[in-house]
């Protein structure tokens, strides 16, 4: 008996689990979702900054100091140090937007990371790529930084021969597509597996033969491990590479390093 | 042939799933960049001044009070050495009182055993008085029945001072 239809199971193609109609012209899911992080965003900091400062933070003002401080204390401090404080509301804004635009994933009727699709993942590397190389030549000058990175201090002159290649492909090119990468393959592996769980238990509960019925529970106890699973993946994504923004940055910003 | 079939078979699964799809990049773009401007500009400035003004308020709360722990650690100090003192003045006084207690007291009873000594003095002197007029009277008594038991016997007076030696000779122990 083929397997396929004893349980009903077809997995649909692949595009049309990530591309999405559009609802308005140019406007899909994915955009909406990326609009919905930053209005959220947006939403969060205009409730807490109109909120009085002297009284004790609770509900947004909470949230939104909690956010500030774990970007300043867990991701500033062991990366940058105080000098980075300045950078607080540019890695603030990486951080919530990414994590907005994961977390989507999770939420039922939504289901849909917005980084799952390589566009805003595919943007942000891309600035944060400007945005390192132009701090380091802010800092060190053109000349500088690109020796700096070209010639890293304290590796014996012989070693330039097979490091200056490394560096180059390693700054320039690994750095912002491994950025990319890193935060759009973890989303899309995370929305496909949900999705392939939640295909599977619909066809064993909904199988002709009565006896895989049960069964069903099985992958569906795994559909909700992985839901949590993401819930974890998409704060993790983020933090990740807000991290990795602000070691960029630190980087470029000394020559030392 | 190969590659032309991998081309139909592509096309047939529709666009590069992982590419990215350009309104999606420039909406991100235009949304990211918008929420950082606000953000950078307005929003964070904003909260960040009001979470400085709190701290700088929260500071200033455990500056003072700090000081006035400070302060009253001072006050309990000064307390107590003031009391110290007084503890120790009143010591000072116990014991001075005490000593003149003790002063008097001594002198009260080396009055009293002076008292004693001279009644005692006294009293021993009546009893040896008493003692004296009573071995007189009966040195008198045993004298004179001496003297009439020899008048008997002998049928003459003895001679008054023999029988007084005898009697005080015998009195004291039968030395003569």
């Amino acid at each position: 008996m083929n397997p396929t239809s004893l349980l009903a199971f077809e997995f649909p193609p692949i595009n049309m689990l990530l591309r999405w109609q559009d609802v308005a012209p140019t406007i899909n899911k994915v955009v909406l979702i990326g609009i919905a992080a930053a209005l959220i965003g947006m939403g969060i900091f205009l409730a807490a900054a109109r909120k009085d400062p002297k009284v004790a933070p609770k509900g947004a003002r909470n949230l939104a100091e909690v956010i500030i401080e774990f970007i300043e204390k867990q991701i500033i401090m062991q990366t940058m140090g105080p000098s980075g404080l300045a950078w607080t509301p540019f890695l603030l804004s990486i951080f919530i937007f990414i994590y907005l635009s994961n977390v989507p994933g999770v939420i039922p009727f939504i289901q849909m990371p917005a980084t799952a699709r390589m566009g805003i993942p595919a943007f942000m590397a891309l600035m944060v790529w400007v945005v390192y190389n132009a701090t380091g030549i802010k800092h060190q000058g053109p000349v500088g930084y690109f020796k700096s990175v070209l010639f890293p201090p304290g590796v014996p002159k012989a070693l330039y021969i097979l490091v200056t290649p490394i560096e180059i492909i390693s700054t320039f090119i690994v750095r912002p597509f491994s950025l990319a990468v890193r935060l759009f393959a973890n989303m899309l592996a995370g929305h496909l597996l949900l999705v392939i769980f939640a295909l599977l238990s619909e066809a064993l509960f909904q199988a002709r033969d009565r006896i895989l019925i049960p069964v069903g529970v099985l992958p569906f106890a795994v559909l909700l491990f992985l839901t949590g699973f993401e819930v974890l993946v998409a704060f993790l994504q983020a933090y990740i590479f807000t991290t990795l923004t602000a070691v960029y940055i630190n980087m470029a910003s000394h020559a030392e390093h | 042939m190969l590659i032309s079939t991998i081309l139909l078979a592509a096309e047939d699964l529709g666009p590069n799933p992982i590419a990215p799809e350009n309104k999606e990049l420039f909406w991100g773009a235009g949304t990211f960049l918008v929420f950082l401007f606000v953000m950078r500009v307005f929003l964070v400035p904003k909260v960040r001044k009001g979470m400085e003004a709190r701290y700088g308020e929260i500071r200033a709360g455990h500056e003072t009070a700090q000081a006035t722990r400070a302060a009253a650690q001072g006050d309990v100090a000064s307390y107590e050495a003031s009391l110290a003192e007084v503890r120790a003045e009143a010591a000072a006084r116990i014991d001075k009182a005490r000593q003149a207690l003790d002063a008097e007291r001594q002198t009260k009873v080396a009055e009293v055993n002076t008292r004693i000594a001279a009644q005692r003095a006294q009293a021993d002197q009546a009893i040896e008085a008493a003692r004296a007029a009573a071995r007189a009277e009966v040195a008198a008594a045993v004298g004179s029945v001496t003297t009439r038991a020899t008048q008997l016997v002998l049928g003459k007076s003895p001679d008054a001072a023999v029988v007084k030696r005898a009697v005080d000779s015998t009195m004291s122990g039968g030395r003569s």
